[in-house]
């Protein structure tokens, strides 16, 4: 009897258990090798102050003032306060993950702030946890030697390939598991190609390039690239590649339509307005040719 | 005789007087004609002035000798600004897409719309509607801007070429071509057309400054203003005012020929024909004909959900069955 009732409760505390956890929506699962990303740099009064004004332009009039509990309630799921515990649970690259990707009605910053603004913004919440100690960061970073990124087309599968080597003294080695994206330069913004790998051994990284991307009248494509290691930091080029297709478009206005210009009218509307103008004077002439005839005739038979 | 030969000789006392009289009255009536002449000649001066009105819309008072004929304004003598608007951005289609399952109604891109444009809270050229279009059917907001036909129908009546379509898109007007006759305002399927009726708001603000026509400012009392897909705006690089005012991320905006449109919000370039693919977008009323530039994304698995303040006004015109 008794182990039945134990059973019971076990039973009753799983379902609970994952329905809280299903109902709250708090499995916002961050990929592993993204949650120990780290601050490239180190949390100060500075960077936080920084943080905060980055804070109260994009985040503050959904998440409210940090630990004042005053968070739009409006919201489904609700964002939560960043002084309060289920904010600072997390990792630090768990956080940065979140504030670059976005899910539901969070929006995705990683357009719209800069690394170092997100990274502030982050050094800025940590600021209201007394607890918090940030992890040792990687001082190689500011120290770091020039990369340099080459690329090369490959018309048979359509990718394109960068290999990415660092100069040390004696010679240069290949820049490793570099997370790298590639981008085209358009208008308004740059449009991500393919998702965002990561350089292999030999510091090699391909990326396949969709078919019949629009390029210049000539073809050419600014394709940017991004690389971001954790030993370097952010290394970004820019190349102008022959690899798009060439695009000549007329205006919208080259037609011949009823609501162009004079000069662009239809031929239809020319070809009727001009015969009934012609019909009109050559009836006219005809009249007094045979007005003048008939005065000829009159004479003749005087 | 002597009567006869007394009267050359001597005048009479009488006569003196007559002739001192008649030089008198002469002097008097000179005089007063010559006094005549000066007052009219002082009065006449304000009739002889003539009234004209300044390029600043002024008017003033000038001495008619003081004019001279000015040359002949031609409709092809137009400003800069108006040259580039008429030209537009070569080699672009620009392309707006709405995406309705964001929307909240939350009326920033209006705010936002008229503030650039100088319009008065009532006035529209970008509106959120709230839309419900039967019984069963769910409601939905749906901001309507101007759709920029590729097949523009206001553009066919305009009697004077005033509202013209532009190479990249964009369908304009020039506000010192518009006449008022409100055909455009009668041949938009959209509704997207407003007449200023009465004196614009920021009138002596806007005094004296160049006309643009890509930005309608200064709005001029008596013609007609629409969307202008942020013309000005485009030509820096910009997204549109409405656009980029949006918190929810309605709006993606870009060149069709590039086929990539950028989120007003997020800020994310996606390719422009993949994004119609994948949810299904369409154009409102594309039976007529018309051709939009604007396309929509249907409120499919909304963000937010219909609020209910809003629902009485939806349903009004929602008939049973």
């Amino acid at each position: 009897m008794q182990r039945k009732s134990t059973f019971k409760i076990f039973v009753l505390f799983t379902i609970v258990l994952v329905n809280t956890g299903f109902l709250f929506g708090q499995n916002w699962v961050v990929p592993a090798e993204k949650k120990a990303k780290a601050s490239p740099f180190l949390f100060t009064e500075v960077t936080s102050k920084q943080g905060e004004a980055v804070y109260t332009k994009n985040c503050q009039s959904c998440h409210g003032n940090p630990g004042k509990d005053n968070a739009l309630k409006s919201l489904t799921p609700q964002p939560p306060d960043p002084a309060a515990d289920k904010m600072q649970k997390n990792t630090d690259g768990e956080i940065f993950y979140k504030i670059s990707e976005g899910k539901a009605i969070m929006p995705s910053f990683k357009n719209i702030l800069s690394e170092t603004d997100r990274w502030d913004i982050i050094s800025y919440i940590r600021s209201f946890n007394k607890s918090y100690t940030q992890a040792a960061i990687n001082t190689n970073a500011s120290t770091s030697s020039p990369v340099k990124i080459r690329v090369k087309f490959d018309s048979i599968t359509k990718k394109l390939i960068f290999s990415a080597k660092k100069a040390t003294k004696k010679d240069s080695v290949p820049v490793v598991d570099a997370e790298t994206e590639i981008f085209v330069m358009r208008y308004f913004g740059n449009m991500q190609l393919d998702s965002s790998q990561q350089t292999n051994d030999s510091g090699i990284v391909a990326f396949s390039i969709p078919e019949k991307l629009p390029g210049d009248s000539t073809g050419f494509l600014k394709i940017i690239v991004k690389m971001n290691d954790d030993a370097t930091g952010e290394k970004s080029d820019t190349f102008k590649l022959k690899i798009g297709v060439p695009t000549i478009v007329p205006g919208l206005t080259a037609n011949r339509a009823m609501w162009n210009v004079v000069s662009k009218s239809p031929v239809w509307l020319l070809a009727t307005y001009f015969s009934i103008l012609l019909g009109v004077w050559v009836f006219l002439i005809y009249v007094i040719t045979r007005l003048v005839k008939l005065k000829k005739l009159g004479k003749e038979t005087k | 005789m002597s009567e006869k030969e007394d009267k050359p000789k001597k005048k009479t006392r009488r006569e003196f007087l007559q002739q001192i009289g008649i030089v008198g009255a002469g002097t008097i009536l000179a005089g007063s004609a010559i006094y005549a002449g000066f007052s009219y000649q002082n009065k006449k001066k304000p009739g002889d002035r003539i009234k004209v009105l300044t390029a600043e819309n002024e008017l003033i008072e000038v001495d008619k000798n003081d004019t001279t004929k000015a040359k002949k304004v031609l409709a092809t003598d137009l400003t800069e600004l108006q040259k580039e608007g008429r030209e537009g951005i070569p080699g672009k289609r620009w392309v707006y897409v709405v995406d309705l399952s964001k929307c909240r109604n939350a009326r920033k891109c209006m705010s936002a719309c008229n503030e650039a444009h100088h319009l008065r809270p009532e006035q529209h050229h970008i509106n959120t509607l709230l839309m419900k279009e039967s019984k069963n059917t769910p409601a939905y907001y749906m901001p309507k801007p101007c759709m920029h036909c590729d097949n523009p129908p206001c553009v066919a009546v305009c009697p004077v070429d005033a509202t013209y379509k532009r190479p990249d898109g964009i369908v304009l007007i020039d506000n010192e071509r518009c006449i008022g006759c409100r055909f455009c305002i009668a041949a938009c399927p959209y509704s997207a057309r407003i007449l200023n009726w009465i004196k614009p708001e920021k009138e002596e603000e806007d005094k004296g400054k160049t006309y643009n026509v890509e930005l309608n400012i200064p709005q001029r009392l008596g013609t007609v203003s629409k969307c202008l897909f942020s013309a000005d705006r485009i030509r820096e690089g910009k997204l549109p005012y409405c656009v980029s005012a949006c918190p929810n991320g309605v709006y993606y905006f870009g060149d069709e020929n590039e086929d990539a449109v950028t989120n007003g919000t997020t800020k994310e370039t996606v390719p422009f024909r993949k994004l119609l693919e994948d949810n299904g977008g369409y154009r409102l009323m594309s039976d007529l004909g018309t051709q939009p530039r604007v396309y929509y994304l249907p409120p499919k698995n909304k963000s937010y959900p219909f609020q209910d303040k809003d629902k009485p006004e939806a349903e009004k015109d929602v008939s049973e069955g």
